[in-house]
C-alpha cells in the first residue's frame, strides 16, 4: 500500500500536526520530511526541550505545549499522536470532536473501556483513523499473510511471539522530579509496559492472520532482573486462547536478547517467521538424488553408532534454510509506508477499512494480557465489545 | 634439470579415462535417481556434481594405478 503520487498544488498537500516529540515523534517527524505531499504544520509537546529539538528540526512548524490549542489551529487536516499511552483515548477523543484525522501509536488506549469510547467515537465521526502498527503495511508481513491466505502453511495450529531485549528500558532523567514523565512506560498510572508498547505489535498481527481476537488469556509476568524502582513487570507470559482452539503464547523479557524478536506462525504444512522474513516448508523438496546417495554414504561412514543409547532421533530444531519471504532487501518496516497510506487516506477521504477493529483487537488483548498477570486469573475477551 | 615430456598419446589415455569416469560418475547419478525417485532433469542440472564425483573416481583410480605401477616396478627390479 503507497501513497498515490502527489503534485505541487497546495491542495494536495496535507497538513498535519504531532502531539508528541520523543523517540517516536522524532522517527515520525524523519519519515514524514520524506513523505511527499505532506506538510508537518505543528508540533506539540509539554517537555520543553523535547518541542524545541523537534522544531529546530521542522522549520515553519508552530509549537505547542497543550495539543487542545493545535486543535484549534486553522487548516491543520489531521493529527499524530505519538504520546504516553494513558493519554492516548484523550487526545483521539479531543480528536475527532476538533473534526481532526488521527493517526495514533500503539497500543490504542489505556483501558478497555477507553478502546471502546475511541471506537464509539470514530463510528460516528467519519474520519480517517489509523492505528501505529506498521506490520500492517510491511510488504514482508503482506506477503507472509498472502501466503497463509493460500493454505501454503495450512491452517494456523499455534502462533509463538517473542520480544526479547537486553536493558533497563530507561530514558535518561536530567532531574529526578522528571522520572515518571521520561520513564512513564515503567509505570503502571501511565502504561502496561511490555504488553502494551510491545506485545500489541504481535497480537496485532496474531489477531489480523487469524482474523479474530481471543476468547480468553492466561499469564504470569513478574520483576524479576531490573529491581530498579519500576512497576511494571521486566518479563511477561501470556496465553491467548481463540475459538477454534488456537492458541497464541508470547513472552517478552528485557534481561536477555538471544533470540531477539520474532513471530513464528505454524501450520502442518509450513512455518512462518515473519520478522526473519523467512518461510519454512514442513516437508521441503528433497536434495537431488546423486547428493542424497553422497550424503548418505557420508553418513555411513563418518557417523557414530551409539551402543545402548536411545534407538530414537531427538525432535531437535530442524535445521534448513527455508526461502525468503520476500527476496529484495526492505529497510523499512511498514513505518514509512503506513504515514504514507495515512497522508493520502486524508487526500482522498477514503479511510483505510479496518484500522480501527486492528486498533481495538490489540489493544483490547494486550490489557486482557496484563489483567490475567497482574488478577493471575483467566481474563475472558469483553462481552458486547463494538469493534 | 631433466624435462618431463608427456606425450600425446598419454594425454589421449588419461582423457578417455576421465570420460570413463563420468559415464561411471553418470550411471551413479541414473542409479541416485531412481533409488531416490527424484527428477530425470538432474542428470543435467546436478552435471557439475557429477563432474566432480568423476573426478573423485578418476583420483582414485590414479592412487589404484600409481600402487600397480609401483608393484610392477619392484617386482622387475626383484626379477632384474
Amino acid at each position: 500500500m503507497r501513497a498515490a503520487p502527489v503534485g505541487e498544488s497546495p491542495s494536495d498537500r496535507v497538513r498535519l500536526g504531532l502531539i508528541g516529540v520523543g523517540t517516536r515523534g522524532n522517527l515520525h517527524i524523519a519519515h514524514l520530511l520524506r513523505t511527499p505531499g505532506v506538510e508537518i504544520a505543528a508540533l506539540c509537546d509539554d517537555y520543553e526541550p523535547h518541542l524545541q529539538a523537534g522544531l529546530a528540526r521542522v522549520k515553519g512548524a508552530k509549537g505547542f505545549a497543550d495539543y487542545r490549542q493545535m486543535l484549534d489551529m486553522p487548516g491543520l487536516d489531521g493529527v499524530l499522536i505519538a504520546a504516553p499511552l494513558y493519554l492516548h483515548a484523550r487526545m483521539c477523543l479531543d480528536a475527532f470532536s476538533a473534526d481532526k484525522h488521527v493517526f495514533c501509536e500503539k497500543s490504542l488506549a489505556y483501558t478497555i473501556e477507553e478502546c471502546q469510547a475511541v471506537a464509539d467515537a470514530h463510528r460516528g465521526s467519519k474520519k480517517v483513523f489509523q492505528i501505529g502498527h506498521q506490520r500492517m503495511f510491511s510488504p514482508v508481513f503482506l506477503r507472509a499473510f498472502e501466503l497463509v491466505r493460500n493454505g501454503e502453511i495450512g491452517q494456523i495450529t499455534q502462533i509463538r511471539a517473542f520480544w526479547h531485549r537486553n536493558g533497563n528500558w530507561r530514558n535518561p532523567v536530567p532531574d529526578p522530579s522528571l522520572e515518571h514523565r521520561l520513564n512513564w512506560r515503567l509505570y503502571r498510572a501511565y502504561s502496561c509496559g511490555l504488553m502494551t508498547e510491545l506485545a500489541s505489535h504481535h497480537m496485532q498481527v496474531a489477531n489480523w492472520f487469524l482474523g479474530t481476537h481471543p476468547a480468553s488469556c492466561v499469564g504470569y509476568g513478574s520483576i524479576n532482573y531490573w529491581k530498579d524502582g519500576r512497576e511494571l513487570y521486566d518479563n511477561v507470559n501470556v496465553v491467548y486462547r481463540y475459538a477454534n482452539g488456537t492458541h497464541v503464547i508470547y513472552d517478552s523479557l528485557i534481561s536477555n536478547v538471544f533470540y531477539g524478536l520474532e513471530i513464528q506462525i505454524m501450520g502442518p504444512k509450513g512455518t512462518i517467521e515473519a520478522e526473519t522474513g523467512r518461510v519454512y516448508a514442513e516437508h521441503p523438496k528433497p536434495a537431488p538424488g546423486i547428493v542424497q546417495l553422497i550424503n548418505g554414504l557420508e553418513n555411513g561412514f563418518f557417523e557414530t553408532v551409539p551402543i545402548g543409547g536411545p534407538s530414537w532421533v531427538p525432535d531437535l530444531k530442524k535445521d534448513t534454510k527455508g526461502s525468503l519471504l520476500v527476496n529484495e532487501k526492505i529497510t523499512d518496516d511498514g513505518t514509512a509506508i503506513s504515514l504514507a497510506a495515512y497522508a493520502n487516506a486524508i487526500r482522498s477521504g477514503q479511510p483505510i477499512p479496518g484500522m480501527m477493529e486492528q486498533a481495538c483487537r490489540a489493544g483490547v488483548c494486550v490489557l486482557m494480557g496484563q489483567a490475567a498477570m497482574e488478577q493471575q486469573k483467566e481474563i475472558a475477551w469483553p462481552e458486547g465489545f463494538r469493534e | 634439470m631433466k624435462d618431463i615430456v608427456i606425450s600425446g598419446r598419454r594425454i589421449l589415455r588419461e582423457v578417455l579415462i576421465y570420460a570413463g569416469c563420468f559415464v561411471a560418475a553418470l550411471a551413479v547419478n541414473v542409479y541416485s535417481i531412481v533409488q531416490f525417485k527424484t527428477e530425470w532433469k538432474e542428470l543435467f542440472t546436478t552435471l557439475h556434481i557429477t563432474l566432480a564425483v568423476a573426478l573423485v573416481f578418476f583420483g582414485v583410480l590414479a592412487v589404484l594405478r600409481g600402487i600397480v605401477f609401483c608393484g610392477r616396478l619392484a617386482l622387475r627390479r626383484k626379477a632384474g
